[in-house]
Parts: C-alpha cells; sequence; structure tokens
C-alpha cells in the first residue's frame, strides 16, 4: 500500500529485474561470455604466514592450455589500499596484486591464465610453492605483543581511536554499580550466494574494460589504476548483476588482478572464484574484543561507560583505520551518556582480511554494549526494557561527541511498540522452565547512520532525463545489491513526476556513461542522499517540464499539475511525451537536469529487536521461537523492500549469534573454508520475524525516509544472547554461542 | 561419450567429456545459466535441478548420469510466455532480492509441489532446507510456495 496522501512511496513494487532473476534469463558477472575469454585461477598461500622460497612452475606450465602463468615478480609493485574510494584519501596502502610475503591462508602468489577452466585449475594445482613459513599470530590479543611476529614491516600494531565526552573517569567513581564485561565477536563470511568473480579486458587503445559485480565502480577505477599505474581514464567500470554481497563486494579485490593478467595476455580474463576462495581470500567482517565498563546508578541511569575495542583487521589494513570510529560514534548516540570514553586499538593479523560487512563495525559494537546492558539491568534487579527506556534518547538529542544532528530519533517508539507486539510483559512472567528446555528473552536497541555526511565528503552527481517518448532515464553510479536500490531511485522519481514506475528507466552502473558519485552503494546512504539527489533532481525536471508546457498549454504555470504522464491545464492537456517532443522542436531545447547532490546531514537510524528463544540444556542447541523487529525508517519507500531487509538481516544476525565463524588450526589454517564447515542459517533454523514500522519522517530524507539494509543487522546477535542467558542465567559473552560454548557456559553458572 | 537425455522436454543427444559434471553440461555446453554454482559441494542448492521429478544438486552429478532421464532446469519452468505459478508468487511475494538463490529454490519448491501439491509450512521449510538465501531470511519464499499451491488448487478445482 503507498502512504497516505502518495501514490508510489510505500509501495512494495517487485526489485525492477524481477522476471528475468525468475527466469534465469538474467546473467551475473561468472555468466557472461566474452569472445575468446581466457580463464585465470589464483594460486593462493596454503600457510598463514611465511615467505615462498621458491616456486615451481614447470609442471603447470605444460599442461595443455595454458597461455601463461604470473607471479609477484611480474606484478606491479604499486601498493593500495582496496578500500580507499576517493583521490587523496590517506591510507595505509598494504595491498599488492601478489605477493611473496604470504600473510594469511589464501594470500595471493600467482594466477594461471588458460583457454579453459579446466586447464587453468589443473595448472594451478601443479604450481609447487615452498615456503619459509613463520610464525602466524592468530589471536588479536597477542599481536600486539613485543614477541609478536611482526606481519607488516610497521609492526603489527596499526592504529590507536579515542572519542570522549565529559569526564567518565570521575563520575565512574559516583557510580553505585559498575558492570564489567569481555565480549568477543566473531569473524564471518559474507556468504553472498553468489561468489566473488570479474572479467577484464584491454582494448586496441589499451582502454581496460572491467565488468564485475561491486559496489563503488568509481573506486574500482581507482584502485585499477593505483594498482597498475595507469590514468584512470584508462579503466572504465561496468557493473554486473550482483548476487548479493553484504559489503563483502565493496572493495575492489579480483578487479586488479584481472586487469592486470588482461593486460599481459592481451585478452579477455575471466577470474571467478570458488566458494572456497571466496571464503579465504575475499573480505571477512572485522573479528572484534570489547572491554565494557558501565556505572549506573539505583535509579537505573547510565552515569558514565568506558569502551575499549580490540580490532582485528586481518592480514591487511582495508577499513581498520576507519571502522573504530565508525564503532565509536554509534554509543553516542543511543543512550544519553554524558560521560563516556571510547578507545580502540587496531591490529594485524595473519587471518583472512576484514573489510566492510552490512553495518560496518555496527553490529560488534552493539554486541559488545548491549550484552553489558542486559548485565547492568540484571545486576540493578531491573527489566531490562524498562532500564533502557530510562536512558535512550530522545528525538533532536544533541550529540555528546559532537557528531551531527541524531535528527527524528524515534527509538523510544521502537522498544513501545516492540514490547507490545511481542508481549514483553506477559513472557517477562513466564517461568524460565527448570527441566531440560529452558525458555528466555532478551532485547536490543540500535542505532546506525545515514551517509559519510561529518565523516567524509558525500556527494552524488545525477542526470535526469524526459525523452521525446515520455520516458525519463536516469544516470547515477546506482549499484543494485539486490536490495532494490533501482526501484527505491524509481519509485522516488515516479512520485515527484506522477509516472509509473515502468517508464523509468535507469542503467547500470558504468564509468563512462554515470555522472560522479562519491562514495557508491555503501554507508547506508542510497535512499538517504541518492534518493535525496533523484528526489531533487527530479523536481528540477518537473520545473523545466511545466515551464515548456505553460507555453505549449498558453497557460500559467500556477495553474497547471502532473498527472500520469500528462500535464494538466484549465483549458487543455499535453502528455510527457508531447511536451519533450514541442521543447526540442519548438524551444531548442532538451528536458534534462545534471544534478550535484550534497548530503545535508546524518540522522541516526534506529531499531530494536526482540527474541524468545528455548534453550536445550544437554546439548546447548537453541532454537528461536519468536522475533519481533520494529525500526525508524522515518519513512518507507518500498515496505516489501524494507521488511525483506530486515527479515534477510535477521538470518544474518543470527548466524552471528549462534554458527558463524571462520575457524583455525594451530598454524593459522582456515578449517572453515566450505559451506559443509561453515554453517550459515537455512529454511529450517529461520524463526518467523514479525516486523513494525516507524514512520515518522525524517525531515532532511527523500519524503522523510533514512536507512534500513544495514541496521537492521545490527542488534540481532544481542538480542538472541540475551536471550539466552536470560534463560539460562549464564553470561555468555563469546560469539557465536555454539553448542559447546553454551554448555560450556551452564557448567560455569 | 555420447549422452542422449531430455532437457527440458527436448531430446538431446550430444557428444561430451565424459568427466563432465551436470552444471558444467548446462552452464558451459549448453550455455544455460540459470542454473547457479554456489559452493560446488552440494550444500548450497543454487545449482539445483529436477531429475525425473526429483529436486537434485547439479554440481554432485555426472553428466553421463542422466542418460535416458529428465532433467528440467528453470529455464524450462515458462511454457508459452507464460511464468509458471511458482515463478508469478516469488515475484508477488518479494521473495527474490539478488535472485541468485531464485532458480534453486524454484526447483526445490516445484519438485516439492508436484509431489506435495499442499505441503505444509514444515514440509516447504524441509523441502527447501538444502537451498541457501543470503538475502531474504527465507520468509517470503515460504509464503511465495505457499502462494504458488494456493493458486494451483485454485487451477484445477
Ligand atoms: S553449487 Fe551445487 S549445491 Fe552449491
Ligand atoms: S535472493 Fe539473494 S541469495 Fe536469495
Amino acid at each position: 500500500m503507498p502512504a497516505a496522501g502518495l501514490k508510489y512511496i510505500g509501495k512494495s513494487i517487485p526489485i525492477h529485474d524481477v522476471r528475468e532473476k525468475a527466469t534465469g534469463a538474467l546473467r551475473y558477472a561468472g555468466d557472461l561470455k566474452l569472445h575468446g575469454v581466457l580463464h585465470a585461477k589464483l594460486v593462493l598461500s596454503e600457510i598463514a604466514h611465511g615467505r615462498v622460497k621458491h616456486l615451481d612452475l614447470e609442471q603447470a606450465l605444460a599442461v595443455p592450455g595454458v597461455v601463461g602463468i604470473y607471479t609477484y615478480r611480474d606484478a606491479p609493485d604499486h601498493p593500495y589500499n582496496s578500500h580507499q574510494w576517493l583521490e587523496g584519501m590517506e591510507v595505509q596502502k598494504d595491498e599488492l596484486i601478489f605477493t611473496d610475503h604470504v600473510r594469511f591462508h589464501g594470500d595471493r602468489i600467482a594466477a594461471v591464465v588458460a583457454e579453459t577452466r579446466e586447464a587453468s585449475e589443473r595448472a594451478a594445482r601443479l604450481v609447487h610453492v615452498e615456503y619459509d613459513e613463520l610464525p602466524a599470530v592468530i589471536d588479536p590479543e597477542a599481536a600486539g605483543l613485543l614477541n609478536a611476529t611482526p606481519i607488516h614491516a610497521s609492526g603489527n600494531h596499526i592504529v590507536h581511536k579515542r572519542i570522549a565526552c565529559g569526564d567518565a573517569e570521575s563520575r565512574m567513581r559516583d557510580a553505585d554499580l559498575v558492570i564489567e564485561d569481555r565480549i568477543e565477536t566473531p569473524k564471518v563470511h559474507h556468504a553472498a550466494m553468489e561468489t566473488h568473480g570479474c572479467i577484464a579486458e584491454v582494448d586496441a587503445q589499451g582502454t581496460i574494460t572491467v565488468r564485475t559485480p561491486c559496489q563503488v565502480i568509481f573506486q574500482v577505477q581507482l584502485i585499477v589504476s593505483q594498482a597498475l599505474g595507469l590514468p584512470m581514464d584508462k579503466v572504465r567500470v561496468l557493473k554486473t548483476t550482483l548476487g548479493g554481497s553484504f559489503g563483502g563486494k565493496g572493495q575492489p579485490i579480483l578487479e586488479p588482478v584481472a586487469a592486470f593478467l588482461a593486460l599481459k595476455v592481451g585478452k579477455p580474463v575471466r577470474l571467478v572464484l570458488d566458494r572456497t576462495e571466496t571464503i579465504l581470500s575475499t573480505r571477512t567482517r572485522t573479528k572484534a574484543i570489547g572491554r565494557v565498563r558501565t556505572g549506573v546508578d539505583r535509579k537505573g541511569r547510565i552515569v558514565a561507560r568506558e569502551i575499549h575495542m580490540l580490532v582485528d583487521t586481518g592480514a591487511y589494513c582495508t577499513n581498520g583505520e576507519v571502522i573504530p570510529m565508525a564503532m565509536g560514534k554509534k554509543s553516542f548516540r543511543l543512550y544519553q551518556i554524558q560521560d563516556q570514553i571510547f578507545e580502540a586499538d587496531v591490529v594485524y593479523t595473519n587471518t583472512p582480511v576484514a573489510g566492510a560487512c552490512r553495518g560496518y563495525g555496527s553490529p560488534q559494537i552493539c554486541a559488545v554494549t548491549e550484552i553489558n546492558l542486559d548485565h547492568a539491568a540484571r545486576a540493578l534487579g531491573m527489566d531490562p526494557v524498562e532500564f533502557r527506556m530510562r536512558n535512550l534518547v530522545h528525538p533532536y538529542n544533541a550529540d555528546p561527541a559532537g557528531g551531527p544532528s541524531i535528527g527524528n530519533a524515534r527509538i523510544r517508539d521502537c522498544v513501545t511498540k516492540g514490547s507490545d507486539l511481542f508481549q514483553w510483559r506477559e513472557k517477562s512472567a513466564r517461568p524460565k522452565g527448570g527441566g531440560r528446555i529452558a525458555r528466555g528473552i532478551g532485547m536490543a536497541c540500535c542505532t546506525h547512520g545515514n551517509g559519510y555526511y561529518g565523516g567524509f565528503p558525500d556527494f552524488i552527481t545525477v542526470d535526469l532525463r524526459l525523452t521525446p517518448d515520455g520516458a525519463v532515464v536516469i544516470k547515477g553510479a546506482f549499484h543494485d545489491l539486490g536490495c532494490g536500490t533501482v526501484m527505491t531511485m524509481m519509485q522516488i522519481a515516479a512520485e515527484v513526476l506522477d509516472l509509473d514506475p515502468s517508464s523509468i528507466l535507469i542503467p547500470d552502473a558504468d564509468t563512462l556513461v554515470c555522472p560522479f558519485d562519491s562514495a557508491g552503494t555503501q554507508a547506508s546512504r542510497v535512499t538517504y542522499v541518492c534518493g535525496g539527489a533523484v528526489h531533487q533532481a527530479a523536481g528540477e525536471l518537473k520545473r523545466k517540464l511545466l515551464e515548456s508546457a505553460a507555453t505549449l498549454l498558453a497557460e500559467p504555470i500556477s495553474g497547471l499539475r502532473l498527472e500520469q504522464g500528462y500535464v494538466i491545464g484549465s483549458s487543455g492537456r499535453a502528455s510527457y511525451q508531447e511536451i519533450a517532443q514541442y521543447a526540442q522542436r519548438q524551444l531548442r531545447s532538451d528536458l534534462c537536469v545534471n544534478l550535484l547532490y550534497q548530503s545535508p546531514g546524518n540522522p541516526a537510524s534506529y531499531g530494536a529487536h526482540f527474541a524468545e528463544v528455548e534453550v536445550d540444556r544437554i546439548t546447548g542447541r537453541v532454537r528461536v521461537l519468536d522475533y519481533v523487529a520494529v525500526h525508524d525508517v522515518g519513512q518507507a519507500i518500498n515496505t516489501g523492500f524494507v521488511e525483506g531487509q530486515i527479515q534477510g538481516s535477521v538470518q544474518m544476525g543470527l548466524g552471528m549469534a549462534l554458527m558463524e565463524e571462520l575457524t583455525f588450526d594451530a598454524r593459522g589454517r582456515v578449517t572453515s573454508s566450505r559451506f559443509s564447515r561453515y554453517t550459515v542459517p537455512n529454511a529450517p533454523e529461520m524463526p518467523n520475524v514479525r516486523v513494525a514500522l516507524i514512520e515518522e519522517g525524517e525531515e532532511s530524507g527523500p519524503f522523510g525516509a533514512k536507512s534500513i539494509g544495514e541496521i537492521a543487522t545490527v542488534p540481532v546477535a544481542p538480542a538472541i544472547i540475551n536471550a539466552i542467558n536470560d534463560a539460562l542465567g549464564t553470561r555468555i559473552s563469546v560469539m557465536p554461542a555454539t553448542p559447546e560454548r553454551i554448555v560450556a557456559a551452564i557448567q560455569d553458572v | 561419450m555420447r549422452l542422449d537425455f531430455t532437457l527440458n522436454g527436448a531430446v538431446l543427444s550430444l557428444d561430451i567429456d565424459p568427466g563432465l559434471r551436470l552444471i558444467d553440461l548446462l552452464r558451459d555446453v549448453l550455455d544455460m545459466t540459470g542454473t547457479k554454482e554456489g559452493c560446488g559441494e552440494g550444500e548450497c542448492g543454487a545449482c539445483t535441478i529436477i531429475l525425473d521429478g526429483v529436486a537434485v544438486d547439479s554440481c554432485m552429478v555426472m553428466a553421463m548420469q542422466v542418460r535416458g532421464r529428465e532433467v528440467l532446469t528453470v529455464e524450462g519452468l515458462e511454457q508459452k510466455g507464460e511464468l509458471d505459478e511458482l515463478q508469478r508468487a516469488f515475484i508477488d511475494s518479494g521473495a527474490i532480492q539478488c535472485g541468485y538463490c531464485t532458480p534453486g529454490m524454484l526447483m526445490s519448491a516445484k519438485a516439492l509441489l508436484m509431489r506435495t501439491p499442499e505441503p505444509t509450512e514444515h514440509e516447504i521449510r524441509s523441502a527447501m532446507a538444502g537451498n541457501l538465501c543470503r538475502c531474504t531470511g527465507y520468509l517470503k519464499i515460504i509464503q511465495a510456495v505457499q502462494k504458488a499451491s494456493q493458486m494451483q488448487s485454485a487451477h484445477h478445482a
């Protein structure tokens, strides 16, 4: 249903390419068949840390169909940082296309290029690598120690960050109770169903075209040009249909490699990873170990808090310097805490590389702080909902750390509505069950941002044009990851222009076609920032349309209105098609707009999740019986998409809470590098999720909208862990709460 | 080696490499890329097809094993330009986000409805247990299968 007074906003329209997806006709990168394409296969490190002593290519080169094998000896020596998205950003450039100092199980050493996939795979298996193995640093708490083996020349400690307000140290002394925790969140695989892959080709002028499922075409262009030492205009990037990303395809990983190989062989090169390669050698969620001290008074008010996050970025820095700040900022925007210190230390380990992952640090900080708050409520003998209600922010409260306005922050409404829907009060009165099966309830609150405003430049340019056949073409670097970005933009433009979304075309992102966008599909900026741009540009286009219509209909603009593809006046009407043609023929003009849109702010989005679980005390198995998720989204542009984001997020958070984790053997080799060893929740494990939305409007967002895609993942794990702790009286502090860990925690009680 | 089988209703006779997996025959040789590969080890269901009425992972079957048998892939669901009820229900229910799991999901659901036209929610969840989806949280997919089952019974009533 559309929102009140609106035609398209709020309506659940299917994703724009749904029919082609349902018939299997749509081609993802791995489905493309380019003429004369060659197949590449990576040679990845089998050890967690060491030097390549010797590389024997002889047998591999003898495989029929092999075109070439390229190694760290051939690759350019231009270090880069794949997380960099703007030229000139200060980043630790510590990655190379190939390396002989392998820093994790899965680091890239070389690649085979062959005429067939089979030949490339066979040859890659025949590349013999001899290593000088070095001690591997797996435990982030050991990474910074003096005797730890350095992973990079600069050492293992990357950076220390701090955000503070008030005087937490002295206020902590006034607290009636101080509740301390150490909480660990796991390294998690994104598990997009489409594995990573891309295709690169070089034309006669030496321009490289990369077709890739990515989140930021201009970032891919930048990184490929840096890694290869080429001017940016020599690199064209086309976004292909994404089979899911969740941040995993946010950083260019394979694109520089494929581009390098294509340059070497002068033919198109297809580089598509299998699942194991994707788990090992792409990106993971950042592992974090949080230590938190919360001081409360008897009335249940938080008087001071100190948080320290140890951030494990894996073998390369990527976003390691930015993610702690993203974590820290959130802890000042959810509860009214005037005296607080957030600190973080970021370290390298010899483990797969961390990067962006749905929520960008928020799920980690939320797990640490929300589990701790439940312990605080328990220590005070207070209901966790009641305790939170005493401390949550109100709309337009100032961010005590000096961040941008939190805007129309409706977390309190989320909690109230969620408690009612979930029947929190009734459920908390129920007995826990003293036998084998225990029952418990838990909840968690969360906040997340809307773009980069306040941290990094956040702007987008878009082109809108009304074509002489009455359609609207919107060019902008939009990347639909499967969340419905394109339809969201269409609905916004459709509402402003009163035009059916089927008459709006948004081509796939292409660096040659699309005007510049500063940051792509990341940072929960798409609906709020890019949607804001489309909203404003559509308004401009409407103005031009009305101006031309006024001349055509010989009526003042003030008397004209738009209706379903027509401009209606008092004496007559004209279709958009007629007006566009009239503008071209009689006014020598085209109905088009090029608009630069600078993000106006960074309001906070909010949500509250509630979980009821059943735990088997003997096996440690957990079943989620009921789940309620309430989100303050300002205004849903497409209600079905918003529900879909929330339900998918609950699944992802459930995995983080209960089962998903990259595990290692003593030498640091990954022992969970396949789906048979790395379990993600399937249909029988998924609880029913009841979703409710708070739609009170965010003034600066398009039609009042703000973000949802990332935030919905944020509170899931702590809500579930809190429910388990409620059921068992445990203090589970390491995620995932696997059956073994749960059984151990029961024994500790 | 010679391989004769039926694919989406058409009888095919091909000369193939006996080492080929069924998924490679479909995707690489026949360029029918609707069937996806997500793991290559029978764990994700992206490659699900229907073999003689049963949903199977085409990454776990050798092409030669389908000799003389009937294979149905996602490309065979649409009949004379008409989408299958399941495809329509997936579209209408918002069960498709990135779409990568969709062909496999559709084929598992199709095999279920072929043998159990009116499945319970529990039966749907079990039938889809081998198909991973990372986007939707499964709930709209389960609803879509329920809807398709209702559409079918209304149709046949
Ligand atoms: S690709 Fe066959 S089950 Fe995953
Ligand atoms: S829709 Fe993306 S994996 Fe299912």
